[in-house]
């Protein structure tokens, strides 16, 4: 598998890669961040939306750090993992990403902005010739969409990063970094509703660094990943859930995202909401809030696993997320 | 990128000047501005140990060892391996001594087919060189990255273990060469030297 | 060491050093010979259950039994070894090939105009030149280097291109414009049973009405009319995915031609000699005037058994450019080039009588070609006729149908034909056990052929070590506490496999007395012996099976042998990798031709001591007296004695099968010189929420006659179960609603991770055959069938669910749990009932029998004088005539009969056809 010719770029400090991204484009050129590279290699190898002109975030200074508190874009996903710095709950959402040497190269930021995937789109350049194209890359040809065909609008590719709803019930901040200046907001506002377009980032801007909340460290959490194979696989369906007991031991806080089931990661206060205005009944609580949050899921049939499947799997992985707030 | 409006595969004409430490000694030469670690390792360098298995980063391969941590060549720029030590398996021996790890893949059935040895060989070195003393299941997640379809692992397993307690051993004798494997075993010449 | 020991002949063993030439390896002194590795009926301390063997003579202790690394493991352990893609020759071009869009369609007209102009590009190729057909079965050739006029399936081989670089190679692919006309494909395995307006291939006056049918099969064998009498029947008609063998090096080739005209073929090939043949045909050149080499294979487990086109297009485009040209695949094109194993639907069958027999097996295959023939003819017979054993039978009734569709080719992979349906007969014998209520164990203890006898097909059958495999699984797996008595989830099931040892007939029998395999030796002056073999060594350990039986006859250490195995210049003709045959024949052959070398040794060291060449046996680089060791001499003396006296030791053996099965159309597809027999117990968890199943530990018991090198066969074994488990648990060649194989990358294809791989016991069984080399038999491939059954058998013992559809994916199991809850009443999956077992009075029938027959087989094993034993004999005939021929009860028939046809199964419809020179007409 050959990528198309591209020229890599390597800047040290934020503030080059901003501006070599901008001077490109100034030019009339197309800019690609690569951090890793796990997510935006293959998909260049598939000839999947490549860029002139890559931006290497490898060799810049200070984007690498991994706190309780603060996650540099550039920390990769071992040290999160296995450095016994970063909070349990991320630490454990990242062991469970793809595989050791994935993770030796993968990266926080790259995996908050992980591509969008489906069996349509993920394909090398003969295979997408043999379905006549898709509409998340091939978009010149006029090519629908293979997953609800007859729309040409909305690309219904699936988020299947790990990270992120882990990040979103811990009450992440999201710092990024663009022409523009600087700017941060709730990892939850990150996140748009279009396999394309996918999240907020505008041209020239990139990812420098995720921050949670001073207090993070009361919270505890528990994430469950739906996939066939302990390695290797995305998530084909993800609950991550947090919690903060008040000082009688009781649940105070609940927040509870999932991950795979659709284009972005998704927030369910919505359903938490009610349940915890209810009173926190423990088992009846969860299942009730299960069952909410497996009815608002909407997945389409674009990965390994059938659409039915994971959304009743939803329920049960959401169950099991919160099997440690049963008693209470 | 529809077939009427491909980007062309032909690269520029320029080319960048790269260089690295590759098992020990230097290397430089041109590359192609985006070139992919594998292909620089494989079709420049020289190293054709390096085998390229999937191009995905699913089947580990093409595993090297990057300033002490193994990593997907084939998911890793070279620019950003430039001026870096670079290990492949063609530097895991000293001269005609095999290192233990290679020598218990051989001993132990580690290795069938062979294509996936030098990977497996890289990322237990690495695994190694960390912890001598790795519990079966750090073994496993180890190498959970690395795919074998000869031997079901449970021989890959065993070798990475046989090859700590060498490691082992060797740490406590106090000179470290007690043992060093016989230089010229003469071991099943044949047909796979030529 | 003074010379005075050097002298005369009296000399200490173990005192004599080696000095050069002459050291043999590493151990600078010579040794007698292992005792606990020489036959106890030899005055050695080897024990021998199973008794003696013809090769019992040869042995010296040397190697054969020993756990012994692969001699070639050192080139891959540093990096050394090359594969495919390895082979770098100066100026070399590299090749790419342009793959069909379409599933099928016609090609109007290729302009490659604006590819050829292209800076860079040498050659562009099109199939129009090229209209030579080829197969790896002479009677199915089918293939092209490129397609000539027809695309079959996406992905299939169009045009090609040589470049100077890769780069330029792609980019001349895509200015390369293809006309095509598209046709309406079949992708439904059903449909292409049918009629169709454009038949994928045409076969003329042997084609099957206007259908895609390949191939179709009916087989009647028994006592038909019976085997409906039954007290229990299980019926279950399965599915099957098609499955991708995995291999990890992907399809590469570098052709060279020489300035004498003559091709080099380099390429990671399992059949260099099959290959060899195709070439000549397709390039039109004699076969001495082409030399395959086969570089390392990085994986074949039956991939890389056929010839390739992409082989094919490579050695056309390095004549017409004067240049070597390298063609790599990428891993899209392996599975596009698959020949993986069939998608299937199978329908089967099963009786059992009021005595606890087997009294029928009904099996229906349908099984899904894709666009060629490959080895499809075999496989539509192995899928039926290899689950005829290990069970003595009442009757077996069998229709198969290989169709072609618009997919990628299946062809043979590892346990080639014989796996999905041993996975339907292992679990349908589970299930009639169930409704027996008997234990499955004792059931098929209580059904087992016995040693050297005839299945009801007619296939001889030499050593079985069954009823072992089945009592040590039994025991080492705790299976009396465990089964049916696990808590929900928890599960145990048992699975048996049977397998050739080698194929009775060669693929090409044009003529048909040529041997299977021939090894010629050669022996230096210096000692070291140089072994040439065309057995392909693809990571199996061929070559380390050849060398050790070289050094066990010669007394040597394995490090004195090398094998020369990669050229067909130089290497005899071997048939290749496939079949589990190397071990078998080559070690055969291989022994043969050692017994040459070790008469004219023997004979040397009796002139020199005097001694009685009787009198005299091999150890370790000594030949001497057996009963007073210090008379003998060093193996180099007796070498330069007999250099001396005949000139150069050069010997050569082979090894040809002995006549065997009976005559009618197909006997002879599944006869093989030997079988290998094995079973395993699988224990597994099922996560009954969501349908997860996890295989903990798996007991795996397989008869290959005797471990030559136990180290290998427990790494067979292993490795079988790891594959296994991929085809029952995960791995599934996934073709959507399109017809487009959705996952052709190892990402979406899910080969199992170390993760997933249980604690594997391997339990090596050894029944000594009396053909196999030094009793030995094959454990390539058998080793793989027992694990399919076992893990659904014990997911039907953890949760209830009668698995029918592979790979037992969770949603699949979720889809039957739910199913359950609904049936059942229950509220949710962990409400659900276990199966449970209480035994009927018929278990101490199976009890009672399974004892009797134990004996039976022990005391028939030792007999050297035993009568036949043809299957039908546990059904009260005579064992020693065959069946068909005491009564007309006993049927063989070949043709369906009206009867069947007004109702038949649904690969048995492929019948309601007539082939066209049958058709009246012109034809």
């Amino acid at each position: 598998m050959r990528t198309p010719p591209f020229n890599l770029h390597l800047p040290t400090t934020v503030s080059e890669a901003v501006q070599i991204s901008a001077e490109l484009r100034a030019e009339g050129r197309e800019t690609d961040w690569i951090a890793g590279g796990t997510d935006l290699l293959p998909n260049y190898k598939w000839h999947l939306n490549t860029k002139s002109d890559v931006i290497s975030l490898a060799r810049i200074e200070g984007i690498t750090s991994v706190s309780m508190t603060e996650i540099g874009a550039m920390a990769r996903l071992s040290e999160i993992a296995d450095g016994g710095e970063a909070h349990p709950l991320i630490a454990a959402a990242a062991r469970k990403v793809a595989s050791s040497l994935i993770r030796n190269s993968a990266t926080l930021g790259g995996n908050i902005c992980l591509d969008t995937r489906c069996f349509w789109f993920n394909q090398g350049e003969d295979w997408r010739s043999s379905i006549d194209w898709c509409l998340k890359c091939d978009c010149g040809t006029g090519a629908d969409c293979r997953v609800i065909v007859n729309q040409n609008e909305l690309c219904v590719a699936t988020y299947q990063a790990d990270l992120a709803p882990n990040l979103m019930v811990l009450g992440a901040a999201i710092h990024l970094a663009g022409p523009e200046g600087e700017r941060s907001l709730p990892i939850c506002e990150f996140f748009k509703l279009d396999g394309m377009t996918r999240n907020v980032l505008r041209e020239g801007e990139m990812v420098v660094k995720v921050t949670l909340p001073d207090e993070v460290g009361q919270w505890q959490g528990e994430y469950q990943k739906l996939r066939l194979r302990e390695s290797w696989d995305f998530p084909e369906a993800g609950v991550a859930a947090a919690w903060r007991l008040g000082g009688d031991g009781t649940l105070a806080e609940l927040k509870v995202a999932t991950t795979a089931l659709e284009s972005i990661p998704r927030l369910h206060d919505q359903e938490v909401a009610p349940i915890i205005a209810a009173g926190w009944s423990g088992e009846e609580s969860i299942t009730a809030l299960a069952k909410a949050i497996q009815q608002t899921v909407k997945p389409v049939n674009n990965t390994a696993f059938p659409p039915n499947y994971r959304k009743k799997m939803t329920r049960v992985m959401c169950e099991r997320a919160l099997a440690q707030l049963s008693i209470n | 990128m529809a077939a009427d409006e491909h980007v062309s595969m032909i690269p520029a004409a320029s080319k960048v000047g790269w260089s690295a430490e590759v098992n020990g000694r230097g290397f430089g030469d041109e590359i192609e501005s985006g070139a992919i670690l594998l292909d620089v390792l494989r079709d420049q360098v020289g190293t054709l140990g390096v085998k390229r298995g999937c191009d995905m980063g699913t089947c580990g391969c093409c595993t090297v060892i990057i300033d002490g941590v193994a990593r997907l060549s084939c998911l890793t720029l070279a620019g950003e391996a430039e001026g870096c030590e670079i290990t492949t398996v063609e530097g895991l021996a000293t001269g005609h001594h095999l290192a233990p790890i290679q020598e218990m893949f051989s001993e132990c059935g580690g290795s069938q087919c062979g294509f996936c040895t030098p990977g497996f060989l890289l990322t237990s070195a690495a695994l190694l060189a960390k912890n001598d003393s790795p519990s079966d299941s750090e073994v496993k997640s180890a190498i959970d990255g690395n795919l074998c379809r000869c031997t079901g692992y449970q021989q890959i397993v065993e070798s990475i273990q046989a090859a700590a307690e060498i490691l082992r051993s060797d740490a406590k004798s106090k000179d470290g060469t007690a043992a060093q494997m016989d230089p010229h075993p003469g071991l099943g010449a044949g047909d796979a030297g030529e | 060491m003074g010379d005075e020991q050097m002298k005369g002949y009296r000399q200490q063993p173990g005192k004599l050093p080696f000095k050069k030439p002459g050291s043999g390896g590493g151990k600078p002194f010579s040794e007698l010979r292992d005792l606990d590795f020489i036959p106890e009926s030899l005055d050695g301390r080897l024990a021998q259950p199973h008794g003696e063997n013809r090769h019992d003579y040869l042995l010296t202790g040397s190697s054969i039994g020993r756990r012994t690394p692969m001699i070639d493991d050192r080139w891959k352990v540093t990096g050394q070894a090359k594969y495919g893609d390895d082979i770098r020759l100066s100026g070399e071009l590299i090749g790419r090939i342009l793959r069909s869009p379409h599933h099928y369609a016609k090609i109007r007209a290729i302009d490659t105009s604006v590819a050829e102009a292209l800076p860079g590009v040498e050659y562009v190729l099109c199939g129009q030149g090229h209209k030579t057909l080829f197969g790896v079965l002479p009677v199915t050739k089918d293939e092209h280097a490129l397609a000539v006029e027809k695309v079959r399936h996406v992905g299939d081989l169009v045009a090609a291109v040589a470049a100077v670089d890769e780069a330029t190679a792609l980019e001349a692919l895509r200015l390369i414009k293809v006309d095509y006309e598209v046709l309406e494909p079949v992708h439904d395995m059903r449909k292409a049973i049918d009629d169709s307006e454009h038949p994928i291939h045409d076969r003329g006056k042997y084609h099957i009405g206007e259908s895609n049918v390949q191939k179709r099969v009916f087989q009647e064998f028994g006592n038909i009319s019976a085997m409906k009498d039954s007290l229990a029947t299980s019926a279950a008609k399965w599915k099957f995915a098609g499955v991708n063998h995995g291999f990890t090096e992907p399809h590469a080739v570098v052709a060279h031609w020489d300035p004498s005209g003559r091709l080099t073929l380099y390429t990671p090939q399992q059949v260099p000699h099959y290959l060899h043949r195709a070439l000549a045909d397709v390039l039109d050149v004699p076969m001495h005037q082409i030399n395959v080499y086969r570089t390392f294979v990085g994986g074949g487990f039956g991939g890389k058994s056929d010839p390739f086109p992409h082989e094919m297009c490579a050695a056309i485009m390095a004549r017409e450019t004067g240049k070597p040209v390298r063609i790599t695949f990428d891993r899209e094109e392996v599975f596009w080039t698959n020949r993986g194993r069939h998608p299937s639907l199978l329908e089967m069958v099963l009786h059992a009588d009021q005595q606890g027999r087997i009294s029928g097996i009904e099996t229906d295959a349908l099984i899904d070609g894709g666009a060629f023939a490959s080895f499809g003819h075999v496989t539509t017979y192995y899928n039926g006729v290899l689950h005829t054993a290990p069970y003595e039978i009442g009757a077996f009734h069998y229709t198969g149908a290989r169709v072609w569709t618009n997919k990628p080719a299946s062809g043979a992979m590892r346990g080639h034909g014989a796996v999905n349906s041993r996975c339907a007969v292992e679990s349908g014998i589970d299930d009639l056990c169930d409704r027996l209520q008997v234990d499955p164990i004792t059931f098929r203890l209580a059904n087992l052929l016995p040693p050297h006898s005839t299945t009801i097909t007619g296939f001889r059958v030499t050593s079985i070590g069954m009823r072992e495999c089945l009592e040590r699984v039994r025991d080492a797996s705790g299976w009396v506490e465990k089964f049916r008595k696990m808590p929900l989830g928890r599960g145990i099931g048992i699975g048996c496999g049977f397998f050739i040892s080698g194929s009775g007939l060669p693929i090409h029998w044009d003529p048909n007395k040529f041997p299977h395999a021939t090894v010629h030796l050669k022996v230096d002056m210096d000692g070291g012996v140089v072994v040439h073999t065309g057995a392909a060594e693809i990571g199996q350990g061929s070559d380390t099976v050849v060398a050790q039986s070289v050094a066990e006859v010669l007394g040597l250490p394995i490090e004195m042998i090398r094998i020369k195995s990669r050229e067909t210049d130089t290497s005899p003709v071997d048939l290749g990798s496939y079949s589990s045959r190397v071990t078998f024949m080559n070690a055969n052959a291989a022994i043969s031709a050692a017994m040459v070398i070790r008469a004219d040794l023997l004979a040397a060291a009796a002139e020199i001591t005097a001694a009685d060449e009787k009198m005299l046996v091999i150890g370790d680089r000594r030949i001497y007296v057996k009963r007073d060791p210090a008379v003998g001499v060093s193996y180099l003396e007796a070498l330069h004695k007999a250099l001396e006296d005949r000139g150069a030791l050069v010997s050569s053996g082979s090894y040809r099968t002995p006549p065997m099965g009976k005559s009618h159309k197909g006997a002879a597809a599944g006869l093989a010189p030997a079988y290998s027999f094995s079973a395993y117990v699988a224990e597994v968890e099922v996560d009954m929420e969501t349908g997860q199943s996890k295989v903990i530990e798996v007991w795996a018991a397989h008869d290959c006659g005797r471990a030559l090198n136990p180290l290998a066969v427990e790494g067979q074994i292993i490795g079988s179960c790891h594959m296994g488990l991929g085809q029952v648990l995960s791995e599934e060649m996934v073709y959507g609603r399109t017809g487009h194989l959705r996952n052709a990358n190892l990402l979406e294809y899910k080969i199992p991770t170390v993760h997933e791989m249980p604690k594997v016991t391997p339990i090596i069984v050894e029944s000594n055959d009396p053909e196999g080399p030094f009793g030995a038999k094959e454990a390539g491939e058998g080793p793989l069938l027992p694990i399919l059954p076992a893990v659904v058998n014990a997911i039907y013992d953890a949760s209830g669910i009668r698995v029918n559809e592979l790979p037992v994916t969770p949603d699949r199991l979720f889809r039957s749990i739910e199913k359950k809850i609904k049936a059942e009443e229950v509220d949710n999956a962990l409400q659900l009932p276990n199966p449970n077992l209480q035994y009927s009075d018929l278990q101490n029938v199976v009890e009672a029998r399974a004892l009797d027959h134990g004996k039976r087989d022990d005391e028939r094993q030792l007999d050297v004088e035993r009568e036949p034993y043809h299957n039908g004999a546990l059904f009260g005939l005579d064992p020693a005539i065959a069946p068909e021929e005491q009564t007309t009860d006993w049927v063989i028939s070949l043709t369906p009969d009206e009867d069947y046809l007004a109702d038949p199964r649904l690969a048995g419809s492929a019948w309601k056809h007539t082939e066209r020179r049958h058709m009246g007409g012109e034809n």
